[in-house]
């Protein structure tokens, strides 16, 4: 609870803006910049891509953006370092950008699977960016999964754990197709960190149904003598929380049989740019404008991006 | 004779008809068999491939480890084979399966879902390996579709490419189309027919995919695979042969192989039950009948009219919630009719 307490008790509308960057024009892109362009606590100064005719350009343009084709280069080339850079690439692009980026001081926030940073997933770890100066979001699978099984393994036995997502065809891009063994590894791995339990499995399921399919993810939980009215009340407590800052979050149902608990959470897009069945996009955004939200709110933010202009 | 290569996934798709549970003796008596009779593929694994041993699909009764060494060491002239589903298993998986002296991959993808192999084809390419990309619920794009996707899994670095009907959809003229436009896409690289059995056209299908140019051919002994069941190996082998394709393999050890697998690997042959013939008519994945028919029993609506509707709208695996919408709407019309 303290947690959420951090997260509710800061205003970010009454903060000094911070300035930031969007490296990446692809569907997460384009949204994430749609959220920026909403929120006050953030000042977007640049958004790079690498494909000059990119919808993802013209959109930002279109806002009133600065853009560049120059990708990374451009990030590097401004004239005083932004406060906040979103990398929405490829892991393998951030594996790059990183070593790049690290020596300006700029807070980096990593929407790729690529494991580099320190994992958030704000209703479990809150948002603070104190340790670390690079962010990773770890996938939006992770951060539908992670509050929900890091509330079941703090009031459950279980001893098994198993996430499995589906993701709209057309809100899966090329990134995230090249990604997908990162994609398995880096959401096994926060599941099984922030749940402590060490036999899980992650999968990914890319749905070309037409009418396209609602981002979905069902955790398969193993536990012995499970009372599925309790479970059921942890899940929605997690949920409530999630909502806080994806208000599509919903856990759409949650049964037993013998000792397995299956519960199907749902995102539900709320973006001014994206279908409602973009869940996918709209959770990990939402989760990554909020990080940048509370580090504009931070009080020592000033002091410590003043060591490095 | 023109020359074709048999690829049996007896051992791998043949998983989804019993949850997955063959275990490690009867994958090695059946390998052995195989492996007599000369059939120049067999591939092993959980039903959904490497990695894929999970609640949600069901847990198998033998890591792929040691269904992959445990098939290897049977293996005397026969090519090993695996399958993977990317999202499922990863390239951690491939290289773990190279180490265990895989011969041929199969990455297998939606029918329009290509780019999510490139990866893993690209891996294996630059790793040595065979891989082939199958494109699944191959019914549910045009010729023209699927000659465009495979031509993108050959850009990929497969080496083989082709069709599942994963629906048993298929009558032989719409299998003629695909494969040739296939064919004619990919121009040497051999291109690859799998067919399934709901409306007793598999082998028919495959004689008729062979006509047009497929090289490499699937068959299951006894049909065993899910529902309906895969094209019968030893009814397709010696079928080709007439048909005029070469397939190298020893006919009454092949028969021998397929009596073992009856005994050994399987509770009963599948047989085409109503409810398959209803999906295969349908073009709907088989997986789903178990919900429809439990779905459809609670609603007093006719299981047979909720395959139909799920055609029309071309559900998919993944999506089972459809079922419920379609059972309402179905028992909702009926109570106003």
């Amino acid at each position: 609870m303290t947690v959420m307490a951090g997260l509710t008790e800061t205003h970010p509308d009454v903060v000094e803006p911070v300035t930031v960057a969007v490296i990446g024009t692809g569907a997460i892109g384009r949204d994430l910049v749609s959220k920026i362009d909403r929120s006050p606590a953030l000042d977007c100064r640049l958004v790079a891509g690498r494909n000059p005719g990119s919808a993802g350009l013209r959109y930002a343009e279109s806002l009133g953006y600065a853009t560049t084709a120059d990708g990374i280069e451009a990030v590097l080339a401004a004239a005083r370092p932004f406060d906040v850079v979103f990398d929405a690439t490829s892991a393998a692009a951030h594996l790059d950008h990183w070593p790049l980026l690290e020596p300006l001081g700029t807070l980096v926030i990593d929407l790729t699977p690529s494991k580099v940073g320190q994992m958030v997933a704000p209703t479990v770890t809150g948002t603070s960016a104190a340790t670390g100066r690079n962010v990773n979001l770890i996938s939006c699978g992770g951060q539908a999964s992670v509050p929900v099984v890091h509330a079941l393994a703090a009031r459950f036995p279980v001893t098994y754990l198993e996430v499995v997502s589906t993701v709209a065809s057309d809100v899966a891009g090329r990134a995230t197709r090249l990604n997908l063994d990162e994609y398995v590894a880096t959401t096994g791995h926060a599941v099984s960190t922030f749940s402590g339990v060490t036999d899980v499995k992650a999968i990914l399921n890319i749905s070309p149904a037409v009418p396209p399919a609602t981002f979905r993810t069902a955790v398969h939980a193993r536990m012995a003598g499970a009372d599925l009215a309790a479970v059921r009340a942890v899940v929605d407590r997690a949920a409530e929380e999630v909502r806080s800052f994806a208000p599509g979050f919903e856990a759409v149902a949650c049964t037993a049989v013998d000792d397995l608990v299956t519960i199907t959470l749902q995102v539900t897009a709320h973006s001014d740019v994206l279908p409602p069945y973009a869940g996918n996009l709209d959770i990990i955004n939402s989760a990554a404008v909020m990080v940048a939200e509370q580090y504009a709110a931070r009080p020592d933010r000033a002091s410590r991006t003043g060591v490095t202009s | 004779m023109k020359p074709v290569v048999i690829h049996d996934p007896t051992l791998r798709d043949g998983q989804h008809a019993v949850r997955h549970q063959l275990g490690l003796t009867a994958l090695r008596r059946y390998a052995e068999a195989a492996d007599a009779a000369r059939i120049p593929v067999v591939e092993v694994g959980h039903g959904n491939g490497l990695g894929a041993s999970s609640l949600q699909v069901g847990p198998a009764a033998a890591s792929d480890d040691e269904m992959l060494s445990t098939v290897r060491e049977a293996l005397r002239h026969s090519r090993m084979g695996t399958f993977m589903l990317p999202g499922w298993g990863t390239s951690d998986d491939l290289r773990r399966a190279i180490a265990h002296g895989i011969d041929v991959f199969r990455i297998g993808v939606h029918a329009t879902e290509t780019s999510l192999a490139e990866r893993h084809l690209g891996f294996l390419r630059d790793a040595g390996a065979e891989a082939h990309c199958v494109l699944m619920m191959s019914h549910m794009a045009s010729p023209e579709e699927l000659a465009e996707q495979a031509a993108q899994a050959v850009g990929y670095g497969a080496q083989a490419v082709g069709i599942m009907d994963s629906a048993g959809h298929f009558l032989p003229p719409d299998v003629t189309a695909r494969i040739s436009a296939i064919v004619e896409a990919v121009e040497t690289t051999p291109v690859i027919f799998h067919g399934h059995n709901n409306l007793g056209m598999a082998v028919a299908n495959s004689v008729a995919a062979a006509d047009a140019g497929a090289l490499i051919i699937d068959g299951c002994a006894r049909g065993f695979g899910a529902g309906a069941g895969n094209t019968q190996l030893e009814v397709l082998v010696p079928v080709l042969e007439r048909s005029g394709f070469a397939t190298g393999i020893d006919l009454y050890a092949l028969l021998d192989a397929a009596d073992l697998a009856e005994r050994e690997l399987m509770p009963a042959p599948p047989v085409t039950a109503s409810m398959s013939i209803v999906s295969g008519l349908a073009g709907v994945f088989s997986g789903f009948k178990h919900r429809v028919v439990e779905l459809s029993a609670a609603a007093a609506v006719d299981p047979r009219d909720v395959f139909f509707e799920l055609g029309r709208r071309q559900a998919i695996a993944g999506q089972e919630d459809l079922i419920v919408d379609v059972v309402a709407e179905l028992s909702g019309s009926k109570t106003d009719g």
